[in-house]
Order: structure tokens, then C-alpha cells, then sequence
């Protein structure tokens, strides 16, 4: 379970500056093996609050509790998908998938039944000896999903994973996350700006204000039923709550006009 | 372009080369001890070609393995310093101190210092070496994105295998220039190195000639070394070509 707890943050600011505020007093849990969609406007501090949930960045105040713990450093039990390329660029896709296990001394046996699945999983089988400069960046996107997979976390957090993705892949990405996610009971954090993707892949959707407008952040259920398909996006059901996500997520942009 | 048409044209620039340089000479009456005729050079190395191979192999000698002793300490410092905050306060302001001070000036007080021999010639040019390189590769690691460094550590890797495996990786590339730069210099030190006083290599040949005013014979040792030069850097680019296929420079058209 993940808790985060009166969680505020600031980036320092450059000698003498004032730090830059960008999230304030956040409260918000996340159960285990839940599916939580963050989403809100550019710069409200979903990439930030992430990098906390990882342990790249310390809080300014308050905390976040893993399964009973105060997160202190970077652990492989929640692995990031980055928002940035993190494909490592002098690895080729087999290395780049491998790479976890093998620092982490997995033997080689296991290590190539790992990767050899996950290849696949991300359709990128016969691509295994490519330099990821002679990918697309949707192909690389997907290298680096696999990659994390490949280490089997309990926690995934995923900062706009398939923004580059064409809508086809996407759509296929989407079903094959949900079903890893399905099978595998894995917390996952997803942040993304598509209000569709989120209603389709999450439990909840958080939508978080920029700090401007008060930086609060309110919970949306999604009611659905699981198994999903694509086709819930047809339901009027569906389009109802679309309708309100969009309305809190547009809440302040009206005001502003 | 076909490698015929290439090798032809190469051809054709060192015969415009011949003639301009026969020609000058012929047409402004230039006495060989200021230009020398292509003859005169060729009769240099006839006449030095006793004598040469020994001066190749102690030239050689030192360069190389001044370069390569430089090298090693440069990129291990530059690494040490990236590495450990600690080493990089007792060293990093030491570094920042000496690093100014031309190397050339060093060497009388080398010679007081160390003496004539084999050895403190081969420091000089390892020192030239690496402060260069210590400097660069502390830069380069400086420059790798956050965000290569934060997927190790969050891939499970412990510091020393995120250096072993992300920055060492990296910096390859970023560290070329500055290793080709040091392999070029390195023979500006081996030349220095020898002005500092032994009885052999292609240095203290271009002095003793200079005494005699034989200049054809400094030209042809000054050919001796392009020559040697050129090769060491082809030798470093075939290396860099097999170390660095991961990288998108190789396509450069703009
Ligand atoms: N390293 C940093 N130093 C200082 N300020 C930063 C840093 N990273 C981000 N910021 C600032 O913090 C704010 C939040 O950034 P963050 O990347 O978390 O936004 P985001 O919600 O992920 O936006 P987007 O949807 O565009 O990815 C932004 O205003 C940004 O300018
Ligand atoms: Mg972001």
C-alpha cells in the first residue's frame, strides 16, 4: 500500500532564490495491486510526485508510506517508466530488457526466458539485436516498458508511457498492460493527458489541479467492469463519466477565462 | 565517390603539391637551407638510414608509452573524481592549480628534478596526457542526462555497476576528441622530452642536424613523425569505429 501523507515539495531554488513550489499537502493512498491513473494540466507536478514515488526526489514535507515504510531511496520493487528516453542507447534491445536482471544477478537461465517473453509481450520480437537508434520512438517506448517488466516490480509507475504511440499501438498496449496487470497483481501508477486511456486502464483516476489553482487532487471511481475491452468507450456509461473527468480537469481553465 | 576516382584525385593534389614546391624553389632561387628540394630529402633519409630505426623505436618508446600510461591515469583520475566527492575535494583544487601551467615548462625542473633517462621523459609526456584527459573525462561524466542514471539505480544497480555499465559506456564517445587531441600532443612531448638531453630518438636527431644547419635532414624527421602521427590516430579511430556503433554520429550531412 502506498500513503502519502500532508506531502508538499519544492525544487531548490538557485543560491539565494526561492525554491519553486509544485505540489502542496497532498493526501492520497493507493491500495495494492490497484490501477491509479494520475492526470491534471501540464506542470502540475504529476512527473515530480512520480519521481517521489520512486525515490529520485524527497519530499519538502510530509511523507509516502510503502507497505508500511517511509520511502528513503530509489528500489527495484518500484520501477519507473520514464516520461524522458531511458532506453540505454550503447545497449541493444536484448541487453537493454536484461539489463535489471543482470545487475541484479539473476542467473542467465532465468534471465533469457525473462527477456525472451517480454520481447514478445511489447511485440518487438526480431528486434533483439537492434542499437535503439534504429528504432521509432514508439518502438523504444516500448523497449524500455519491457525492460521494466522484465524485472518484475511490485510497482510500476509510468509517466505518459504511450504518449508517443500511434493510436493502434496504443490500443494494443493498453490491452497488453492490463492484462500483464491482471495476471501479475502489480500496484500501477499511470499518469497521462488522455482522459479515454485513464478511464479505460484504471480503478481511479486522480485529478490533480496545478499548484496555482490550489494543487488539489480529487478521486474519480471508475465503475467499470473488468474484464474491459475497447468497446466500453461505446457505452453511455462511459461517456458520462468522461463528461465529469473532463469538467474537473477544466474546473479552473473556465474560471480563468 | 569510387575509390578509383578517390585515389586519383589524391594523385593528381600530391603532383600540383611536387610541382608548386619544385617550382617556388627553381623560379626564387631558394637555397636548400632554407627549402630544400624533394631530392634533398630523399638523400637525407638515405644518408640517415642507419641510423633511423633505433631513433623510430626510442621515439616510439617513449610516446607510446607515455600516452598510454597518460591515458590510463587521466581517464582514472577523471572517473575517481566523478566518483567519490571525497577523492574529488583532495584532488579537485590540486588539479584546478596545476592544470594551467604549460607542461613545456615544466621541464627544466623536471630535468633537476629527475634527472636525464628513459623515465622522466616518459612522465612528461604522461603528465601532458593525462591532465588533459582527467579533465575531459570528469566533464563528459558531468554531462551524462539524470535520467540514464536514475533507470540503473531503479533497475536495481548499486553505484560502482551504474558506473560500470552506464557512465563508462557513455563517455566513450565524448572522450574521442580529447583522446585523439593527447595522441597528437603526446608527440610535441616526445619532441620536447628529447630536447631535454639523450643520445638518441628522432628529437635529439632534429638537434644534433640542426647544429650541422642540415635542414633537409630536420624536414625528413619532421615527415617521420606526420607519418607516425597520422598512423597512431588511424590506429585510435579504427578502435573508436568498433566501440562507438551505438552512436548516430558516423552519418554526419548536414
Ligand atoms: N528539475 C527541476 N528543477 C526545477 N523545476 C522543475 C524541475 N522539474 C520540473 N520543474 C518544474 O516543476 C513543475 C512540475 O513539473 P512536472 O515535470 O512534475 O510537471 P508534469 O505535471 O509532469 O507536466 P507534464 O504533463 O508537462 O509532463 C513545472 O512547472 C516545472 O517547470
Ligand atoms: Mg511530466
Amino acid at each position: 500500500m502506498l500513503k502519502i501523507e500532508n506531502l508538499s515539495f519544492s525544487y531548490e531554488g538557485n543560491k539565494g532564490k526561492p525554491g519553486y513550489e509544485v505540489i502542496r499537502n497532498l493526501e492520497l493512498t493507493i491500495g495494492d495491486n490497484e490501477f491509479v491513473c494520475i492526470i491534471g494540466p501540464s506542470g502540475c507536478g504529476k512527473s515530480t510526485l512520480l519521481k517521489m514515488l520512486a525515490g529520485f526526489e524527497k519530499p519538502s514535507e510530509g511523507k509516502i508510506i510503502y507497505n508500511g515504510q517511509e520511502i528513503k531511496s530509489v528500489g527495484y520493487e518500484r520501477a519507473m517508466v520514464f516520461q524522458e528516453d531511458a532506453v540505454f542507447p550503447w545497449l541493444r534491445v536484448r541487453d537493454n530488457v536484461e539489463y535489471g536482471l543482470k545487475v541484479r544477478g539473476v542467473p542467465a537461465e532465468t534471465r533469457k526466458e525473462h527477456v525472451n517473453k517480454f520481447i514478445e509481450t511489447v511485440g518487438l520480437k526480431g528486434f533483439e539485436n537492434a542499437w535503439p537508434k534504429e528504432l521509432s520512438g514508439g518502438m523504444k517506448k516500448r523497449v524500455d516498458l519491457a525492460r521494466v517488466l522484465a524485472n518484475n516490480p511490485e510497482t510500476i509507475l509510468m509517466d505518459e508511457p504511450f504518449g508517443a504511440l500511434d493510436a493502434m499501438t496504443k490500443e494494443m498496449m493498453q490491452e497488453e498492460l492490463v492484462k500483464i496487470w491482471e495476471g501479475s497483481k502489480k500496484t500501477i501508477v499511470f499518469v497521462t493527458h488522455d482522459i479515454e486511456e485513464a478511464l479505460f486502464l484504471a480503478d481511479k483516476i486522480v485529478v490533480l489541479q496545478h499548484i496555482k489553482n490550489g494543487g488539489e487532487a480529487e478521486v474519480i471511481e471508475v465503475p467499470f467492469e473488468r474484464p474491459r475491452t475497447v468497446k466500453i468507450k461505446e457505452n453511455p456509461e462511459f461517456q458520462k463519466v468522461r463528461r465529469r473527468t473532463v469538467e474537473l480537469l477544466k474546473k479552473y481553465e473556465r474560471e480563468e477565462e | 565517390m569510387s575509390a578509383a576516382k578517390n585515389i586519383s584525385r589524391k594523385l593528381l593534389l600530391t603532383a600540383v603539391f611536387f610541382i608548386i614546391w619544385t617550382g617556388v624553389i627553381s623560379v626564387f632561387q631558394i637555397r636548400p637551407i632554407y627549402l630544400p628540394g624533394p631530392e634533398d630529402i630523399i638523400n637525407s633519409f638515405i644518408a640517415m638510414r642507419a641510423s633511423l630505426p633505433s631513433s623510430i623505436l626510442s621515439s616510439l618508446r617513449i610516446t607510446l608509452s607515455g600516452f598510454l600510461i597518460g591515458a590510463v591515469i587521466g581517464v582514472g583520475m577523471g572517473l575517481l573524481m566523478a566518483y567519490s566527492r571525497t577523492f574529488m575535494n583532495i584532488v579537485g583544487p590540486f588539479m584546478e592549480f596545476t592544470r594551467p601551467i604549460p607542461i613545456f615548462a615544466m621541464i627544466p625542473l623536471f630535468m633537476i628534478w629527475f634527472g636525464l633517462g628513459l623515465w622522466p621523459q616518459i612522465l612528461l609526456v604522461a603528465l601532458g596526457v593525462s591532465t588533459v584527459l582527467g579533465v575531459q573525462t570528469y566533464e563528459a561524466v558531468r554531462n551524462i542526462p539524470s535520467v540514464y542514471i536514475n533507470a540503473s539505480y531503479n533497475l536495481g544497480a548499486k553505484k560502482s555497476v551504474m558506473f560500470k555499465t552506464v557512465i563508462c559506456p557513455y563517455i566513450v564517445p565524448h572522450l574521442i576528441g580529447a583522446i585523439r587531441v593527447a595522441a597528437g600532443t603526446s608527440w610535441g612531448l616526445d619532441v620536447a622530452a628529447e630536447f631535454m638531453g639523450v643520445q638518441s630518438g628522432l628529437g635529439y636527431t632534429m638537434i644534433v642536424r640542426q647544429m650541422y644547419l642540415d635542414t633537409p635532414a630536420i624536414i625528413a624527421v619532421v615527415l617521420i613523425y606526420s607519418v607516425l602521427a597520422i598512423i597512431l590516430d588511424q590506429i585510435i579511430r579504427l578502435i573508436e569505429r568498433r566501440l562507438t556503433r551505438w552512436t548516430e554520429r558516423e552519418k554526419m550531412s548536414f
